[in-house]
């Protein structure tokens, strides 16, 4: 078995103690922080998100895989720190829109992207429009992903938007929407660039919207 | 009216919100998934997918006791203190000793007595007809409603919702929420009126109304509120509560409504598999009765990629949390059903009747029905809980022993579950009755006679 797939299989394990020593194997061995992530830790969180969407796995496991593969990619940015360099990774600003609480479908996609190498700033729940546009300001993140639960919140997404164009930044930014209540239609009639219905298909979607590689379905536009 | 004294004292919860212990809301949810996943194996719960309606009393029981653990190791989390309500076996015990045993809804010749049911219990369900909140226009708020109301099965009766009200698009927390949720109420008073019950309760008369201010506002006689309707809160997924739910508890435990309890853990998710929802579902009751006061518990465990409860797993969750509350306590509680597929489809007929099996059999009251996986705008009607409490009547005329059950329901979803993932949306409500007449299309009546016939043809007679 090569390094990457006993990579992989540690995340798929969930074995913390395993992905940390296994980075620090091929830090020894000279190989490529990027590559040893995409190809290594990244292939097992892939996997994960399969088994996932076949409900072969839950969520619990797959937060443990997701622990077990953010120690791992400590090690590496630990090692680039002492190095004066950082991972090169996309950034997401990730929320819940104002007035919605329920949060567990966004925190499923956070897990996703940062398995998926995307740096996400999550500001949680019940997240006012302004709070997501000074955010934007200071972060500058490559994509803005909002999810609703409630019809009535859903309706904030197009206020965001609107807010976003009014202080110019509509052009620096992706926007993706997601949540129960939300569909591809409305999507598209906000103004929105990307949906995703489900936690993998907006990792597929983001990927698209920041110039990565996509793959599969999903509705980056 | 509430007899207080027979409840957990509320003000003791909030104590315990601002004085409990604090923990951060990601490890609360680990320790769901871990604490699920330890009891699972100490009580040797095992979903088996041959028995969706599993006639294992023992079953039932590890369950209940494996949510009784679950819920006093856990305690309820509360998102805005990020503190632990935690509560000793002697308060369950206590406020399960002193639950309700009844609660009646409606008025004068409406008036509605619902009591606990017991597993193959041959008493009829009550039947809560309900579009729950599926968004319709302001125009057709009203027949659509009505559709609900004037069905004879009809116990109580709730509405859509709408997204726009005068041309302005309804916004969780803005004066225009009051405004809708204030005319969400009256349209379903006169939705009872033109159906030619005026007196029949309305179990959940605000949907569209969210914040605590607005669903407060609409809780008016002269709005067509009266004593016997009620209100419904719910949970946070997965056992917890925030200040905006315990300020309707608030109000509505000194009000007039009936306080229902609204539950609906998502199947995949913290609490892992169907095995550990089934215990997170079952403590969730325990939530609603001691943190809400609950007089009545709804519950919509839902799959967490098909947004249904339909699927093999999630009708054995629901057998399996029917028979364990059933069997272990005297709690109302009624099943909440969520079809993949949209009206005036064969499938929704076939989900509506397992669905209705399984919660029949299993001690559950009925509350049909979310369609269409309840985000299609407009994709609701009467016909869908007609279905789904016609089946629910026949079961316990019929005495069907989950045995019997199981032999019909395997049958019904091996017919539809493949087609879960894309499920068809089917009509929207103008599409599939008859405006003038208000009544289901002549196509759409034509697909229920086919499909009893074809559930004759497998001993299930409905009428």
């Amino acid at each position: 078995m090569n390094l990457f797939k006993e990579m992989a299989k540690a995340v798929i394990d969930g074995d913390e103690e395993r992905t940390v020593s296994l980075a620090k194997e091929a830090l020894s061995k000279g190989v490529n922080p990027s590559e040893a992530i995409e190809k290594g830790f990244g292939e097992g969180m892939r996997e994960v998100g399969r088994l996932f969407e076949t409900l072969d796995i839950y969520l619990p496991d797959v937060i443990i895989s997701a622990e077990a593969m953010t120690m791992g990619v400590e090690v590496f940015r630990q090692y680039l720190l002492g190095q004066e360099g950082e991972l090169s990774q996309k950034t997401v600003l990730l929320g819940t829109i104002e007035g919605d609480v329920h949060d567990i479908g966004k925190n499923i996609v956070k897990i996703m992207l940062e398995s998926n190498g995307f740096k996400v700033f999550d500001l949680g729940r019940d997240v006012p429009v302004l709070d997501y546009i000074q955010k934007v300001k200071e972060l500058n993140p490559d994509i803005v992903a909002v999810s609703a639960l409630m019809t009535t919140t859903m309706v904030h997404m197009p206020k965001l938007i609107d807010a976003l164009r009014e202080e110019g930044l509509r052009g620096k930014v992706k926007v993706m929407v997601g949540g129960a209540p939300v569909l591809p239609e409305w999507a598209k009639q906000i103004g929105a660039d990307g949906y995703g219905e489900s936690a993998m298909e907006a990792v597929r979607v983001a990927k698209s919207l920041a110039g990565l590689q996509a793959e599969g379905k999903g509705d980056g536009r | 009216m509430r007899d207080q004294g027979k409840f957990f004292d509320f003000l003791e919860v909030i104590r315990r919100a601002e004085s409990g212990e604090m923990m951060k809301e990601a490890d609360y949810d680990k320790k769901l998934g871990r604490r699920a996943l330890a009891l699972m194996k100490q009580y040797k719960i095992r979903f088996d997918p041959q028995s969706v309606v599993p006639a294992d009393d023992g079953l039932a029981d590890r369950v209940y006791q494996a949510a009784v653990d679950l819920f006093l190791d856990l305690g309820v989390y509360c998102t805005d203190t990020q503190r632990v309500i935690r509560f000793t076996k002697e308060e369950l015990d206590w406020a399960l000793e002193n639950a309700p045993r009844e609660v009646r809804y409606g008025r004068e010749e409406e008036t509605v007595s619902v009591y606990p049911r017991k597993v193959e219990d041959q008493r009829e369900p009550a039947c809560f007809f309900s579009a729950v909140g599926t968004p319709v226009t302001e125009e057709m708020f009203l027949p659509i409603a009505r559709s609900y109301a004037q069905e004879p099965l009809a116990d109580t009766f709730s509405g859509p919702l709408v997204t726009s009200y005068k041309g302005i698009l309804v916004t969780s927390g803005s004066p225009v929420e009051v405004e809708a949720a204030i005319w969400n109420t009256k349209m379903l008073r006169e939705a009872a009126k033109q159906a030619g019950r005026p007196h029949i309760g309305i179990h959940n008369f605000q949907s569209t109304g969210e914040k605590t201010d607005a669903t407060i506002a609409s809780a008016q006689e002269v709005f067509g509120a009266f004593p016997g309707d009620g209100l419904l809160v719910a949970a946070i997924a997965e056992m917890k509560v925030d200040f905006e739910r315990l300020k309707k508890v608030a109000f509505l435990r000194q009000s007039p409504y009936v306080l229902g309890a609204l539950y609906g853990p998502l199947m995949g998710g913290y609490a892992g598999g169907p095995e550990g929802t089934a215990m997170a579902l079952v403590a969730h009751h325990f939530l609603g009765l001691l943190v809400f006061s609950a007089e009545r518990h709804n519950s919509f465990p839902i799959h967490i990629h098909y947004v249904c409860n339909t699927a093999r797993d999630m009708l054995w969750l629901i057998s399996a949390v029917g028979q364990a509350l059933a069997r272990n306590t005297d709690l109302i509680i009624a099943s909440n059903a969520f079809m993949a597929s949209g009206p005036c489809t064969e499938m929704i007929v076939d989900e509506l009747c397992a669905h209705s099996i399984v919660s029949a059999v299993s001690g559950w009251h009925l509350n049909p029905s979310a369609v269409a996986k309840n985000r299609h705008p407009m994709r609701c009607s009467g016909m869908e809980p007609r279905i789904h409490a016609e089946v629910g009547h026949a079961v316990a005329r019929l005495g069907l022993t989950r045995g019997e059950a199981n032999r019909m329901v395997l049958k019904m979803v091996e017919g539809y579950e493949k087609r879960l993932p894309e499920a068809p949306v089917g009509k929207t409500f103008d599409e599939c009755y008859q405006l003038d007449k208000l009544r289901p299309t002549d196509e759409y009546e034509g697909l229920l006679a086919k499909k009893k016939k074809e559930w004759k043809s497998i001993g299930l007679e409905v009428r």
